[in-house]
């Protein structure tokens, strides 16, 4: 097959990826909508609206504009098929972002081509089935493991996941990095130990720390490009 | 009845149960199409196999923690619903502080079992769900022409390869700047006394064992080990989160 006719046969997959990716978009969200008012029809009591719009402007509107800029960062990061399905299945963040980037570097894609975006998808449907099934099984299992999950002992553990996970793609993307990396742990550094309280709002702090380390990524490499002439 | 037990119920299960299998579904269906695709530009196989098993490992461990949220909520909302929640859509952070939050906006004192109705449990539920239904939405209304302007999905890889790749590095540079939000959080929280270094030290085990998994897998010939290497470093730092907390 000539380079021509595998991008013809990549677009047309592409285009297909986002008419599928909006009806399975638009057929969750009605179900994830329509569902707390089945249960209210089985249950005998509908959502109290009054309650609902109150809880909405106390935390809700925090998190439309976290979700907001989750959508722009990562959907970049993810292309078609991923982003879609990233955002039907959730857990971004601490979960498919990571699976996602760990899938294409091992297998050496680079970011907006057509492999990236069929080892972002694989990435993120693996992850997504592997997690559904877990919590399916263990939903299964849920009384006999309650006594060993919740235990007090491992519960540091179980605190502890989202450390655990950035502390290992810390040395994985600081390493060969460090002239992006240090300075922009320094400015957040100081940024938290300055303002506390934005310890809340970390998943916002990622904008101005994604911009810091791309500020910094393009003036090295102007640079380096410099330098090579 | 108690409302645990009507929230606990079969139908619950059903309601709950349907809506996981369809977006289970969907996800087998890009997968297929995916490796499909995959095959059809001439990408390797082994490669896609691998971003598979890779995928299913690394995301193992963080399930479990995932488990542990339908755990930690199931004895107020009963299972179903944060099995569903955390299933579809939900992030284990965003699940519990809205909850507690939406819980209080009901008028009840916070999530309990004791306090709990049906009334407030479907506006909890709700309100769970509207929060942070926004990635999709928007993904249904702007994904192709956001992605069409930023012309990621459009760039061959024969210009990636000869144009130097701005993109790559902004992502890696993007990760950079996650990872540093989340460490820096980390040191703010302990420098400023609002929080313990348990965080640190976890992070800091499980780089120091990440760096150990490349090692093997970069001077030892352990390439096999690059599958295991977050995983198995993560698994490391928990421990280290056992044994220091």
């Amino acid at each position: 097959m000539s380079d021509l006719e595998k991008n013809a046969a990549f677009e047309a997959y592409n285009q297909k990826s986002h008419t599928y990716g909006r009806i399975a978009c638009i057929i969750t969200l009605a179900m994830l909508i329509g569902a707390p008012f089945l249960m209210g029809f089985y249950l005998g009591a509908m959502p109290d609206m009054a309650g609902f719009v109150r809880g909405f402007l106390a935390v809700g509107l925090v998190w439309s504009v976290s979700c907001i800029a989750e959508y722009l960062v990562y959907t970049p990061m993810l292309g078609a098929g991923g982003s879609y399905l990233a955002f039907m299945t959730g857990n971004l963040i601490n979960m498919k972002i990571p699976c996602a980037v760990n899938a294409r570097d091992m297998v050496g894609a680079k970011a907006g081509t057509p492999e990236n975006e069929i080892i972002s998808t694989l990435s993120i449907a693996t992850s997504s089935l592997v997690t559904v099934v877990v919590l399916a099984i263990g939903v299964v299992m849920l009384i006999p493991l309650q006594p060993i999950l919740q235990a007090p002992a491992l519960q540091p553990a179980f605190d502890c996941v989202v450390p655990a996970l950035f502390g290992a793609m810390a040395y994985k993307y600081y390493r060969g990095n460090l002239k992006i990396a240090l300075p922009t742990l320094i400015v957040m550094g100081t940024l938290f130990i300055l303002v506390p309280s934005l310890t809340g709002s970390t998943s916002f702090m990622i904008l101005p720390s994604g911009a810091i380390a791309i500020g910094l990524a393009l003036v090295l490499n102007k640079k380096s490009k410099k330098g090579a002439k | 009845m108690s409302i645990l037990a009507q929230l606990n119920s079969p139908v619950m299960y059903l309601i709950c149960g349907t809506i996981i299998a369809f977006v289970a579904l969907v996800c087998v269906f890009f997968m297929i199409r995916a490796y499909k695709a995959g095959i059809s530009i001439g990408m390797d196989p082994v490669k896609m196999k691998r971003t598979i098993t890779a995928s299913a490992t690394f995301t193992l461990l963080p399930s479990i923690g995932i488990l542990l949220g339908v755990i930690a909520l199931s004895g107020s909302l009963g299972t179903p619903l944060p099995w569903l929640r955390l299933s579809v859509i939900g992030a284990l952070h965003y699940e519990t502080q809205v909850a507690e939050a939406a819980a209080e906006a009901v008028g009840l004192s916070g999530l309990n079992a004791t306090e709990m109705t049906a009334e407030a449990f479907t506006t909890i539920a709700l309100l769970m769900s509207f929060c942070i239904m926004w990635g999709m939405l928007m993904s249904v209304f702007f994904t192709k022409r956001y992605l069409g302007k930023i012309g990621g999905s459009k760039k061959s890889e024969s210009s990636e390869n000869s144009g130097g790749g701005i993109g790559d590095i902004a992502m890696t540079a993007m990760f950079i700047g996650l990872v540093s939000a989340y460490v820096g959080s980390y040191i703010g929280d302990f420098v400023s006394g609002s929080g313990d270094w348990l965080p640190i030290a976890v992070a800091v085990v499980a780089g120091a064992v990440m760096a150990v998994f490349i090692y093997l897998a970069e001077k030892k010939n352990l390439g096999w080990l690059e599958s295991f290497s977050i995983a198995g470093s993560m698994i490391a730092g928990m421990a280290a989160a056992v044994l220091f907390g």
